[in-house]
């Protein structure tokens, strides 16, 4: 056993330091670090550095375009990058689109597609889930008719993360009605611009516009715009979710949680000492610091395995599991460290006013509130018990 | 014993629940006031007719059922200590609800000590107070300090106003003070009796929104279908339901506990002070965060029901000291107001 990072990697986490400490504005990682919204042009403007770095795409192979990174320099990257508090590589097209079509699309759908999301010519967004189809996703009904050249599409998607930014959309929809219902599913193209796309937003409890409905009316879809078979869809969006979970743990992201943590114990005065030396609070950090610690292992073993070229299966489901609740408690230690100060929500429109000086309390009271998100998304985390306890059933 | 409702408090409860469901927002107060609800917090002595633990816990009860946000904790607070004080006339005035008080008792930078961001000096105030509820419609404000209570006029020099939205619905504000003239009311554990009214008023409303928060997530596991069936059929999230009504339970007994002690000796008092607020605090988190997840992403939407009773819930744990505050207190045997 040797737990340490091989030379090579050191210098690679190295690189990637020297490349933040140069490229990421101050300004950005600040607005990063509390959390608050990035305009489209922010995000834009990191991925186009990243890409002109040849960063943007860690996770494709070489021949389209991607670094070809390890599964070890991938997660020294998304660490190196969440602890200097930078944005984070929007996954629609990067994460999840890229390795469909490079797995299952056409040599023209690679051609035109792929470059097109490594030069931020497009934003995707991504169109699973439905009202009827959480957690059920293949109960999905949005339908879409073979007419000639094209499918009209109808129905409707929701939990459309950065929807209001996209010009295109990757979308399950149902071709057929026939048998399974995982068997009548396709993977569909569709431009945001075409006649019968709505978008509306949908505002989350801690006040954030972050996800939207997207509505279909009669939408016209040309053929070559379906990824693979008809009806083949549901096979690709199972390998789609294999790739929306790496980076699951989000060892980086809790990491970065508990700097902050520690900064506000330390800062926040609770019976005349720093917070930090209050015996019931301290615990309470280290014992989610131990946690992470563990978690973290878990993460680089699984890591491991991954780099030489077994496929993680229930172990993703383990991570996302830990991890989230890591998070979780991160963020609601991080509020409760304000005590009284932390009753107001960051108003990020309109003109009610703010209190004084409390950004950094504002954006924990705001943080814990959103990332109840992480629990849910992905597979909620009731999913994942469910794939475990059924793997191990079968083992 | 008897656990049930006077007859008197019944009735109570039945006008609470008419007005709450004809009033919302501004129009609450004076239909409140009107009906006599602020008097029933208070006693004789105070300006009220009731005052008891009863009272206090159906009434607030109530409101976080309703989702109604104000600040009567205030009123109640203020009252109560403005008579302690021999402020009868204002009390009284509250105490009718032709005057409104405010209570400044959060400070910024600190984890529930007082006087960190306030300092004294003789009848004068300098520091800032946060998360002021009813700040902007208050005519007085009751101010925490390391070790007194203090009465300011809002219109006093020196005092500035900074208003914004709360996280549970209403307005509050940071008050600056510059060198602001106040009178001292007394000191701290002089008030014992109306602070600890203000813990029954938080609990009591959280409460309300505990049970309201588990009554939406139990109807939407009844109606939610996927998979074919109504999610409540997978045992998993049945339990998870069952454990929920469990802890109910566990946070109407704590409210009831201080609600019964409220007038007993303070050591006694103080205790279940602590008690009750950890043991709601920890519910009202608890069902927050379960009624999310139960739920799933529609339980995180504005438009749905559930948000704003996750932020009251929340806030109610947050104001005059969390559950860990508490428990750190009733482990060392500490006094609640000191």
């Amino acid at each position: 056993m040797d737990m340490r990072f091989t030379p090579d990697e050191l210098a690679f986490a190295a690189e990637v330091r020297e490349f933040l400490a140069s490229e990421l504005d101050p300004a950005l990682a600040e607005k990063n670090r509390l959390h608050q919204s990035l305009t489209k042009a922010e995000m834009e403007g990191w991925h186009a550095k990243l890409h002109a770095k040849g960063w943007l795409a860690g996770n494709w192979p070489r021949e389209f375009g991607g670094a070809g990174w390890t599964a070890i320099q991938r997660h020294i990257f998304e660490e190196e990058s969440a602890k200097a508090h930078a944005p984070r590589i929007v996954p629609f097209g990067i994460a999840m689109l890229g390795p469909v079509l490079q797995k299952f699309g056409s040599k023209e759908q690679q051609d035109y597609w792929l470059p097109r999301i490594l030069n931020g010519d497009d934003w995707w967004c991504q169109g699973y889930s439905e009202p009827g189809a959480g957690s059920d996703l293949a109960g999905l009904r949005c339908r879409a008719e073979r007419q000639g050249d094209h499918y009209v599409v109808n129905g409707q998607k929701t939990w459309t993360t950065l929807g209001q930014h996209a010009n295109m959309i990757f979308c399950l929809v149902r071709t057929s009605t026939e048998g399974k219902k995982q068997e009548g599913i396709s993977f569909l193209l569709i431009d945001m611009d075409t006649p019968g796309v709505t978008v509306r937003p949908i505002v989350l409890l801690d006040g954030t516009a972050e996800v939207n409905e997207v509505f279909f009316d009669d939408v016209k879809v040309p053929v070559e715009n379906l990824v693979g078979e008809e009806n083949k869809g549901w096979t690709y969006a199972k390998y789609l979710l294999t790739h929306e979970r790496t980076n699951i743990a989000g060892v980086g992201f809790a990491t970065a949680a508990l700097d902050n943590l520690k900064r506000v114990a330390k800062a926040q005065i609770h019976r005349g000492k720093p917070l930090d030396q209050d015996p019931l609070f301290a615990a309470q950090i280290a014992t989610t610091e131990i946690e992470l610690m563990a978690m973290s292992t878990t993460n680089l073993r699984m890591l491991s395995v991954a780099a030489q070229g077994q496929a993680p299966g229930v172990e993703s489901s383990m991570l996302k599991i830990k991890g989230t609740q890591i998070r979780q408690q991160l963020d609601a230690l991080t509020r409760r460290a304000y005590g009284g100060w932390a009753q107001a929500l960051p108003m990020e429109t309109g003109n009610q006013g703010q209190p004084l000086d409390a950004d950094d309390v504002l954006s924990a009271t705001a943080n814990y509130l959103n990332n109840r998100k992480l629990s849910i998304y992905g597979g909620s985390n009731e999913i994942q018990r469910g794939i475990i306890a059924g793997t191990l059933a079968k083992g | 014993m008897d656990f049930a409702l006077s007859d008197e408090h019944r009735m109570l409860q039945d006008t609470l629940r008419g007005l709450l469901a004809r009033h919302q927002g501004d129009d609450l107060w004076p239909a409140l006031a009107e009906a006599g609800v602020i008097g029933a917090l208070l006693t004789e002595d105070e300006g009220g007719f009731d005052g008891s633990g009863s009272a206090i816990a159906l009434t607030f009860e109530e409101l976080g059922r309703a989702g109604a946000s104000m600040p009567l904790v205030a009123a109640m607070i203020g009252a109560s200590a403005l008579a302690t004080a021999g402020q009868g006339d204002l009390a009284a005035e509250v105490a009718e609800g032709s005057a409104r008080v405010a209570f400044a008792d959060a400070e910024p930078g600190t984890r529930y000590d007082r006087g960190v961001a306030i300092s004294v000096d003789g009848d004068r105030l300098t520091g800032r107070k946060t998360m002021v509820a009813g700040a902007e419609d208050a005519r007085a404000i009751i101010v925490t300090t390391a070790d007194a209570l203090w009465l300011v006029d809002a219109k006093a020099e020196g005092l500035t106003l900074n208003a914004y939205p709360l996280m549970e619905g209403g307005r509050g504000a940071d008050l600056t003070f510059a060198d602001t003239p106040a009178t001292r009311l007394g000191a701290l554990d002089d008030f014992g009796a109306a602070l600890s009214r203000g813990i029954l008023g938080h609990s009591a409303f959280a409460l309300g929104g505990i049970i309201a928060a588990s009554d939406l997530t139990l109807d939407y596991l009844k109606t939610r279908k996927q998979f074919g069936r109504a999610i409540l059929e997978f045992q998993a999230l049945a339990h998870r339901i069952a454990d929920l009504a469990v802890e109910v339970e566990q946070a109407r007994s704590a409210v009831t506990n201080l609600s019964g002690h409220l007038t007993a000796e303070p050591a006694i008092r103080d205790r279940h002070v602590q008690a009750c607020k950890a043991t709601v605090g920890r519910v009202a988190r608890l069902v927050a965060e379960e009624s999310v997840q139960l739920h799933g992403g529609i339980g995180m939407t504005e438009e749905y029901a559930l948000a704003g009773m996750i932020r009251r819930l929340l806030a109610a744990d947050t104001a005059m000291g969390d559950a860990d505050y508490h428990l750190e207190r009733f482990a060392n045997g500490e006094p609640a107001w000191a």
